[in-house]
């Protein structure tokens, strides 16, 4: 608790309109519908109690457009807007409210109407957001160039970055988002995450997990406001009194170099330590030729990972939720079983000798175990 | 690490004799004019070394970084500070861009001498400080360095060996559990056997893939133990663990046979920059072994493909299973993606099957090496400008300078920096941040 120093939020806000446009869709797709507007309205009753609970608070707010990131408000950056005087509103509240909804309403209308909607650039905007709070944090020479910068470079604000998300995980992002987790480590950022609509997103959640935030899927989305003064308006450093609600269940997949599918069991070059998801000759990253011997063996036992990968891919964005109930229940039953198998196979061994040895055990034993998604 | 020069070393050699007392005249008359001069000035009083000192080589290898800082017409030290950060950008073009070897996982525990001989006063401040302070920052560079690495802190006092912190592959905890001074005190009597075997003990249930390190800091001639330690050394060649020492006293023998058997690295630190040179020469990933351990199952030892598993982590607060590594019963571990049995942590071996079980963070965390940033080419002329604010941080750039600026290679006199693939401009902040911390440009970034 950090008594006179205030603190920075980044909000991060996904603007995918189709995914907008399908979170407003009513009861047969969505139980609870949250179109954009209404969003934005709780968002910004949250930003404004943000500012309101200390005077030295600071804000950034970020778009993530397809294909395009913005900065939509930032405190420190004054746009001078001109102001009607209304006796009914706080200027500073008045200010945020109206920056933002001008610039996203500019922004989207800017958008057009493209054939093919570009994903969302959530992590160009969460690199922005870093690099802007390494602006904030670092007392930079730069500062006094700018005289219109009121901010005093000795403080020091608490940092950390809201995401709200409604896309869905983008593999190819995978090394840009994991970057940026560790530049946010580096920092001392702590990221938040509060997926608003669609799946589970796993990198997002390693983000908060890796930088001590809280992940909160939203499963009552009318009450948004709720879940975010409830759980991201406290600074990190009293979350801890607090009690935040912390993750549920962190899925530490990795999404692999040559067909960027999300895999659970990968193949991985010792040298550069690129993951594949089958076997390959040579790694495509550092032209290293792997020996004969290693790919038969891998081969040999690939029919069965091939078709556990590719099951994984195919479900991935239900699993995490759908293995939940299963891997707990199926975990004790196979730790008991697979601990009288153990037995037989090769203990303290070479662990790909040991691999191949209860090749056919595994097989039955993840096929046993492993109904969850499928049935569903 | 780059070379270090190590300026407090060579000081009080050179105060002494005749040569330095004339090149600090030298210097000083040349003081506070141009660079250029500067740079004049280097090159004759290299020559001049050369033909004076010819004898004494390490001699010439002094040079005081001070007098390279040069304040500007205006007394300010902006310009060397420019002129160092365009340095910087430089070496980084010319850096290859080709993939760096790494070891695979590296498991280290750092024993550290908390015993009263750590208070000695020969090595400034005291051995103990001198030891914190050093070990400090290698741990941190040893963290950049092994990206996949983990690293305990144990810590040998009052006859017993004391976890300081727990193996941890997060650098901001071991610098954590090394933070605090007064928790550290140093009292009574090291003892090697009693913490090697806790070393030992809390490097058994690694993966075999890991190479499994002790580095040992010793500033004792002594050390109590409770039986004979030759057994203990013993376990170790077993265990395939390597020791390394580096002594603060002298050379023992026993800290040399540990060493010698387990092929790790003795040396004894002369002064204060020796000690950190030979503690800094243990953080490249040790070649020999990797081979050595390679060469039993494949035939070309440093590369391989191996098979990885990435495990779903289980919160505090699901219900409680047993755990295959210990038999216990836990709410949080990790499930094992192939077998889905729970192991209280990674990077490990599957009890089950056999798998080895990463969380793909740690493996992510090195790739930046593969996939670098392009250097930002430094905008020279004003009428390519087009945003008015960096594209990373969006600060406005500042006004283009008024009337002639000197300007280095490599730096630009309107602060933009600019992508050679998305064309977007950044201020040298972002640039420096860009290419050092986040290795992902903000505008290329999908």
């Amino acid at each position: 608790m950090d008594d006179a120093r205030g603190s920075h939020l980044s909000v991060l806000i996904d603007l995918s309109p189709t995914q907008w446009h399908n979170s407003a869709q009513g009861p047969p797709r969505n139980t609870y519908p949250l179109p954009l507007n209404s969003f934005l309205s709780q968002l910004l009753a949250f930003l404004n109690s943000h500012i309101a609970s200390k005077h030295e608070n600071t804000l950034a707010v970020f778009g993530a457009f397809p294909g395009k990131s913005v900065m939509l408000y930032s405190t420190i950056d004054p746009t001078n807007h001109d102001q009607a005087i209304d006796a009914n509103s706080y200027p500073p509240f008045r200010l945020v409210d109206s920056t933002i909804v001008t610039r996203i309403t500019e922004e989207l209308e800017a958008l057009g109407e493209p054939e093919e909607e570009a994903p969302s650039s959530l992590v160009s905007a969460l690199i922005k957001a870093l690099c802007y709070v390494n602006r904030v944090t670092l007392p930079s020479v730069s500062t006094t160039n700018n005289p219109a910068d009121g901010h005093d470079p000795a403080i020091l604000p608490d940092p950390r970055i809201l995401v709200l998300s409604v896309s869905p995980d983008l593999s190819t992002s995978y090394i840009p988002i994991m970057n940026a987790i560790f530049s946010a480590q580096k920092l001392k950022v702590t990221i938040d995450v509060c997926q608003i609509y669609g799946p589970d997103t796993i990198f997002l959640q390693q983000a908060a997990h890796l930088t001590g935030g809280s992940y909160i899927f939203l499963e009552r989305r009318d009450a948004l406001l709720q879940y975010l003064i409830m759980s991201f308006l406290s600074p990190p450093s009293i979350r801890k009194i607090l009690s935040v609600p912390t993750q549920d269940k962190v899925d530490f997949r990795a999404a692999c170099f040559c067909h960027k599918n999300i895999v659970d069991i990968g193949f991985v070059c010792s040298v550069c330590l690129s993951i594949f998801c089958q076997p390959v000759p040579v790694c495509s990253t550092c032209r290293t030729k792997f020996p004969m011997k290693t790919l038969q063996r891998l081969n040999a036992s690939r029919p069965l990972l091939s078709s556990s990968t590719s099951n994984a891919s195919r479900t991935s964005p239900s699993t995490p939720q759908a293995r939940t109930p299963t891997a707990l229940g199926a975990d004790t039953g196979a730790s008991t079983t697979n601990g009288a198998r153990s037995s037989t196979a090769p203990l303290g061994g070479l662990p790909h000798s040991g691999s191949i040895g209860n090749g056919t055990p595994r097989a039955a034993n993840i096929n046993g175990s492993r109904p969850g998604p499928e049935a569903r | 690490m780059p070379p270090r020069r190590d300026n407090d070393k060579f000081i009080q050699a050179d105060s002494d004799s005749d040569i330095s007392v004339d090149d600090e005249d030298f210097s000083k008359s040349h003081k506070g004019k141009g660079k250029a001069d500067v740079r004049r000035k280097r090159d004759v009083k290299g020559k001049g070394k050369a033909k004076d000192t010819q004898s004494y080589t390490w001699e010439a290898s002094y040079t005081r970084s001070w007098e390279t800082v040069q304040e500007d017409e205006a007394g300010s030290l902006q310009s060397s500070v420019d002129d160092w950060m365009a340095r910087g950008r430089r070496r980084r073009l010319l850096e290859p861009s080709t993939a760096i070897r790494r070891t695979i996982i590296r498991h280290l525990i750092l024993l550290l001498d908390l015993s009263t001989s750590m208070m000695d006063r020969d090595m400034r401040p005291t051995r103990f400080d001198l030891m914190l302070q050093v070990v400090r920052e290698f741990v941190a560079e040893w963290f950049d360095q092994n990206p996949l690495g983990q690293i305990g802190v144990v810590g040998m006092r009052a006859g017993i060996g004391e976890r300081i912190g727990e193996m941890s592959g997060n650098p901001q905890e071991v610098l954590k559990c090394i933070a605090d001074r007064h928790k550290l005190e140093p009292t009574g009597e090291p003892s090697l056997q009693n913490s090697i075997e806790m070393a030992r003990s809390s490097m058994s249930h690694l993966p075999t893939h890991s190479s499994r390190e002790i580095i040992i800091i010793f500033g004792s001639l002594t050390t109590c133990d409770p039986g004979n330690i030759h057994e203990t050394l013993d376990a170790c060649v077993k265990a395939k663990i390597r020791i390394s020492v580096v002594a603060l006293a002298a050379e023992m023998k026993i800290c040399r046979d540990l060493c010698d058997k387990t092929g790790g690295q003795f040396g004894v630190a002369l002064n204060e920059g020796h000690f950190r040179d030979l503690l800094f020469e243990l953080i490249p990933p040790p070649a020999q072994q990797a081979v050595s351990r390679g060469a039993s199952r494949a035939t070309n030892p440093s590369a391989d493909l191996m098979m990885m598993g990435f495990p779903t982590r289980l919160p505090d607060t699901s219900p409680p299973s047993l755990c295959v590594c210990h038999s216990e019963v836990k709410s949080e571990g990790f499930l094992c993606p192939r077998c889905l049995a729970k192991v209280c942590d990674v990077p490990t071996d599957c009890d089950i099957c056999g798998l080895m079980i990463v969380s793909s963070p740690h493996l992510a965390r090195s790739y930046h090496h593969l996939f670098p940033v392009r250097a930002y080419d430094a905008v020279l002329s004003a009428d390519e400008a087009a945003s008015n604010s960096c594209h990373g941080c969006f600060r406005p750039f500042p006004p283009p300078p008024t009337g002639t600026t000197t300007t280095s290679e490599g730096l630009s006199p309107l602060g933009r920096y600019r992508c050679p693939d998305c064309k977007n401009d950044f201020c040298s902040e972002c640039d420096v941040f860009v290419h050092d911390v986040i290795h992902c440009c903000p505008g290329c970034g999908q």
